[in-house]
């Protein structure tokens, strides 16, 4: 079986616990402006880095390389994170993979836009031990301009994993100008407490090191406009944040 | 932050240059004058006695801790009976020299070519090895960088771990004489098996009483001083010196300050008696761990406790072991290798950390000194509370402590014949070499230069920078028709140079067992006494082979990696052509080098490269295993790293692997300096994969991690698995830079500012400005993991 994938990156710790391995599969149904991999953007087969940052792997090789890594993950309690790109969007293999590690006993985890189909995921929704998925905007119709695709189905989902009770951590990028001002956090804030028990937030603020990328692929850089916000707004935010009883952790 | 007095000690370690004392040497000549015909055992005692009567006593200011190699406070001595002509040729640049610099004095330098010098003409150890060692050897091993053990005779020996929980602690010097004249009673001059026993007793006797008159001097000296001083508090504190310099170390200590006063003395009678390398602590958390129980229950306060562990690390690092550029070079940065262990498990298996462990651990962060060299032993279950405390000390970018494998070292200590409570019970010597106290060794016996083995495969046997034959290889590198051949040519100077190495270190073996036997050193050793044997004829429980260092693994797998690849895989040149660009150090083959540094390299977890590094420390093992020493012990192996990727980098040309002639080779397992361009974790796995127990040795692996990664209590808890993983794969030693290379070019540029920036070097830790450039540049080229 075989899969697109962009390099996997070994030591890392700060998408799930312990030392992980991230595995970054290609395609995303998204198209967000100031996305840090750009070349995972597209269809899986089609993606934009196809050819240079993305390739083909066969699975074995994929688990070759996670199985090299074990030995770090026995002593910090780490494991295997699935990112993107989106990872549902090759389900296949994706299915597959977590089942091989579910069956070694790897622990799992997952950082997802959220935009998927949930019956056919569930199954591998449950093999992850932590889910890591996107609340970029509240307001739909900002989520459009923004990321080319109305969030209904990304609410609808998170509103899924509150009710199962999924180990969930909602990521939050903050960017200054798009979804910093006081009104869509409140309403995020408001959407996450109703909806899930104990409810955390990791805040992400926006970083430039995708440019590298854009630059390898001939695409237009994000816009100049995208900012990290400063030091006492992030504060400030984390504050509504706790004041609705949210829980914010950092990974 | 420490308490005043020692801030103060402190800032005048940092911000003073060693100078040289020679009183040392001019009252050791004087008394060999006196004792010309006498046994050369009873006249290096009695030489050691003379020092002791002799020698001025100084008390610096706020000492708590006292006792002074010389008349400054950080100072370096002469012992022209292993050395003179060195210091002789070398001493008119000692306060411009790149590597180590020593203030000297004209009046000092006259008198010393004056009035000590010239008695030693033809007398000194250096002399004597070099009339003795063959020449072939010779040709290969006498400063050339190439076979290197000039630290075997231009100095002591000392790597050399004192027994305080056995004799010292437990007899005091003053029991020590008693034991040795019950022995002598015991003892029948008619007999010669005896008869030497008769002179080692006797010796052992002098030098005890030597340290004991020492002692006494101080204590007179403070009583003295207390007189006239004017602040009561410092008058107490004189008092007390005086009370326990009254007792110690002539009987058992019984405070914590008696104890590690008594430490001191042991360390200066063991610099006196022979200005020793590696004059090791051992497990000071253990061996002082009663007298801090016994203290506190006296109400003693940490604080006080605290403050003597810290000023016994500034005394440990004030005196400098004076050492010529060459050793220098080996050697770098002020090193004294005094080595100091904490955790572990006790003799019995059972987890040996306490409060003076982490105590230790704080001290080292709170003074910042260079000494001593801080050790740790982590099990697969150590506390977390002390893993917390040696990743957060790591996280401060010291460089300390060296990280090592509980278990690697027990097995390491097994594989060398040791009995399994006494293997449990190790410590380190020096750097990074396991060992046990009742041990006499040679953990630094000889350097050899693995490249140097490839060039003259690939040379004809002819040096390219020496442009000399130092080699055994006739034929030219185009007459190699498959891969095999360059691996065998390789092998054969290997095996060669290892022959040299031996031959330099059973030539020095024998003098050293002639001419420096070392009465206080055996009298600071159980069986020494028990048995009256001196240390130099193999008198300690465990006599363990001499240890080989293998330098440049990294560089010469990589090398053979790229033949291999290049050469007679994908045939994208020729060994004819390669041999050209090596020959033109790569000028004009810019693109072939782009070839040559794309070929895997050692260090990122790639079978390819690795499987060449393995098998060449396999070989290695069984090759240097297989030669027994004057006393019959096989020599040993390792993959240290002192400084010595420098040296003797320069001395070897261009390599296949794309490294330019001059340029260091790489330190222990590491990998070549920024060539490890995947994750730590990768580095770690091809370190792991070297039978790293089979070096007893010992083995060392430097990584620089970016400051980010331990910066969290989260990130350092992350360290102490990867750590934990490491050690799990086999490994036996790790240690990390986490200084930025921002920092470190900033302090190149304004080292005044940085002047007690320690960073790791190889095996330990010094201060980063006291290093010279090149080796400097040396630090900021290791790959900087920015992972995580």
């Amino acid at each position: 079986m075989k899969g697109y994938f962009m390099e996997p990156q070994n030591m890392s710790v700060n998408d799930g616990n312990g030392i992980r391995t991230l595995i970054f599969m290609a395609g995303c149904p998204l198209r967000c402006q100031w996305c840090s991999n750009p070349e995972s953007q597209g269809s899986p087969a089609n993606s934009r880095g196809r050819g240079s940052l993305v390739r083909e792997y066969w699975l074995d090789e994929i688990m070759e390389i996670i199985e090299r890594q074990r030995i770090f993950y026995r002593f910090s309690g780490g494991g295997v994170t699935f990112s993107g790109g989106e990872a549902t969007m090759q389900l296949e293999i994706l299915d597959e993979m977590s089942m091989l590690l579910y069956d070694k006993a790897i622990d799992m985890a997952i950082e997802t836009c959220g935009y998927f189909d949930f019956q056919a995921v569930k199954r591998v929704m449950d093999r992850m031990s932590l889910i890591f998925i996107d609340l970029k905007l509240f307001n739909g119709q900002a989520h459009r301009k923004f990321t080319g695709m109305d969030n209904a189905l990304i609410l609808e989902n998170i509103r899924k994993f509150g009710e199962m009770d999924y180990q969930i951590v909602i990521r939050i990028p903050l960017i200054e100008g798009v979804n910093t001002d006081q009104e869509n956090i409140s309403h995020t804030a408001d959407f996450i407490s109703k909806h899930i028990k104990k409810p955390k937030v990791e805040l992400l603020p926006y970083h430039s090191f995708g440019d590298e990328k854009y630059r390898d692929l001939q695409l237009e850089l994000p816009s100049r406009e995208f900012k990290a916000p400063d030091k006492s707004s992030i504060n400030e935010i984390r504050k509504i944040f706790k004041s609705k009883g949210i829980e914010v952790v950092k990974y | 932050m420490t308490t005043f007095r020692n801030e103060k000690a402190r800032l005048n370690y940092i911000e003073s240059k060693p100078s040289i004392s020679y009183e040392r040497a001019r009252i050791w000549t004087e008394s060999h004058m006196m004792t010309e015909g006498e046994s050369v055992p009873i006249r290096r005692a009695k030489a050691f006695r003379d020092t002791c009567r002799k020698l001025d006593v100084h008390i610096f200011e706020g000492e708590l801790i006292v006792g002074a190699v010389g008349e400054f406070r950080k100072c370096g001595i002469l012992t022209p009976e292993f050395s003179w002509t060195w210091v002789d040729r070398e001493m008119d640049n000692f306060s411009s020299r790149r590597q180590d610099p020593y203030e000297m004095t004209d009046e000092q330098r006259e008198f010393v070519r004056k009035e000590i010098f010239p008695y030693w003409r033809g007398k000194s150890l250096e002399e004597a090895f070099l009339a003795r060692l063959p020449e072939e050897t010779a040709n290969v091993a006498v400063d050339t960088g190439i076979i290197d053990n000039d630290s075997k005779w231009r100095q002591a020996v000392g790597e050399i771990t004192p027994d305080y929980q056995d004799v010292l602690f437990k007899k005091g010097f003053g029991g020590i004489i008693r034991e040795a004249r019950e022995k002598l009673e015991g003892l029948n001059p008619s007999n010669s098996v005896d008869l030497e026993r008769i002179e080692f007793y006797n010796s052992i006797i002098i030098t005890s009483q030597g340290i004991i008159e020492l002692a006494g001097r101080y204590a007179d000296m403070a009583s003295e001083i207390a007189r006239s001083e004017q602040d009561g508090v410092r008058r107490e504190e004189l008092l007390e010196i005086e009370r326990i310099c009254r007792r110690i170390p002539e009987f058992p200590p019984e405070t914590f300050h008696e104890a590690i006063q008594f430490v001191w003395f042991t360390q200066l009678g063991g610099i006196l008696s022979e200005n020793p390398l590696a004059l090791n602590i051992g497990r000071f958390d253990q061996f002082m761990y009663p007298y801090y129980v016994s203290d506190k229950s006296k109400g003693l306060a940490d604080e006080k406790i605290q403050e003597l562990i810290e000023a016994l690390w500034i005394k440990l690092s004030e005196w400098v072991w004076t050492i010529s550029a060459n050793t220098a070079g080996f050697f770098a940065g002020y090193n004294q290798f005094q080595n100091l262990t904490l955790g572990g498990k006790t003799r019995e298996g059972r987890d040996a950390t306490n409060e003076l462990s982490l105590m230790c651990l704080k001290a080292t962060d709170s003074v910042r000194t260079h000494q001593p060299g801080l050790s740790v032993r982590i099990q697969q279950d150590c506390p977390d509370e002390f893993m917390e405390a040696v990743t957060e000390l790591v996280s401060k970018g010291t460089g300390f402590p060296a990280i090592h494998s509980d278990n690697a070292g027990y097995q390491m200590l097994l594989n060398a014949g040791y009995e399994p409570e006494d293997a449990r019970d190790w410590n380190n010597c020096g750097c990074v070499v396991p060992h046990f106290r009742k041990t006499g060794e040679w953990t630094s016996a000889v350097n050899i230069n693995f490249t140097a083995a490839l060039e003259f495969a690939l040379n004809r046997g002819i040096s390219r920078v020496h442009g000399r034959r130092m080699g055994i290889t006739e034929q030219s590198p185009e007459e190699y028709k498959s891969y095999k051949e360059v691996e065998d040519a390789f092998y054969r100077e290997f095996d060669k140079l290892i022959e040299h190495s031996v031959i330099a270190t059973l030539t020095a073996q024998r003098l050293h067992r002639e001419m420096v036997p070392r009465p206080f050193l055996s009298s600071c050793m159980e069986d020494c006494i028990e048995d009256g044997v001196d240390l130099v004829n193999g008198g300690a429980k465990y006599n363990i082979g001499p240890v080989l260092t293998g330098i440049g693994l990294a560089v010469t797998s990589n090398s053979l990696a790229a033949i291999k690849k290049l050469v007679f895989e994908d045939k994208e040149t020729t060994m004819e052509e390669l041999s050209r660009a090596i020959a033109a150090n790569w000028e004009g083959y810019e693109e072939l080098r782009e070839l040559a540094l794309n070929v895997p390299k050692y260090g990122n977890d790639i079978e390819y490269v690795d499987e060449i590094a393995v098998r060449m420390a396999n070989h290695y093992y069984r090759i240097g295993h297989g030669y027994r020493d004057i006393n019959g012990n096989p020599f040993n192996t390792a993959f240290m790293g002192i400084s010595n990727y420098l040296p003797t980098g320069k001395v070897i040309g261009a390599t296949p692997c794309g490294r330019k002639s001059g340029e260091p080779l790489s330190e222990g397992v590491s990998p070549f300096a920024g060539t490890d361009r995947s994750t730590p974790l990768a580095a770690m796995r091809s370190a792991a994969k070297l039978n790293q127990d089979i070096h007893s040795g010992g083995t060392l692996l430097n990584l620089r991690l970016n400051q980010s990664l331990v910066d969290t209590k989260r990130g350092r808890s992350n360290l102490g698995a990867m750590i934990q993983s490491f050690f799990s794969l086999g490994a036996f030693h790790v240690q990390f830079n986490t200084i930025s290379t921002e920092v470190l070019r900033r302090a190149q540029e304004e080292p005044g500012k940085y002047k007690d920036l320690l960073v790791r070097v190889a095996g330990y830790s010094t201060q980063f400005v006291n290093l010279s450039r090149e080796m400097q540049d040396a630090i900021i080229a290791r790959t900087a993991h920015e992972g995580f």
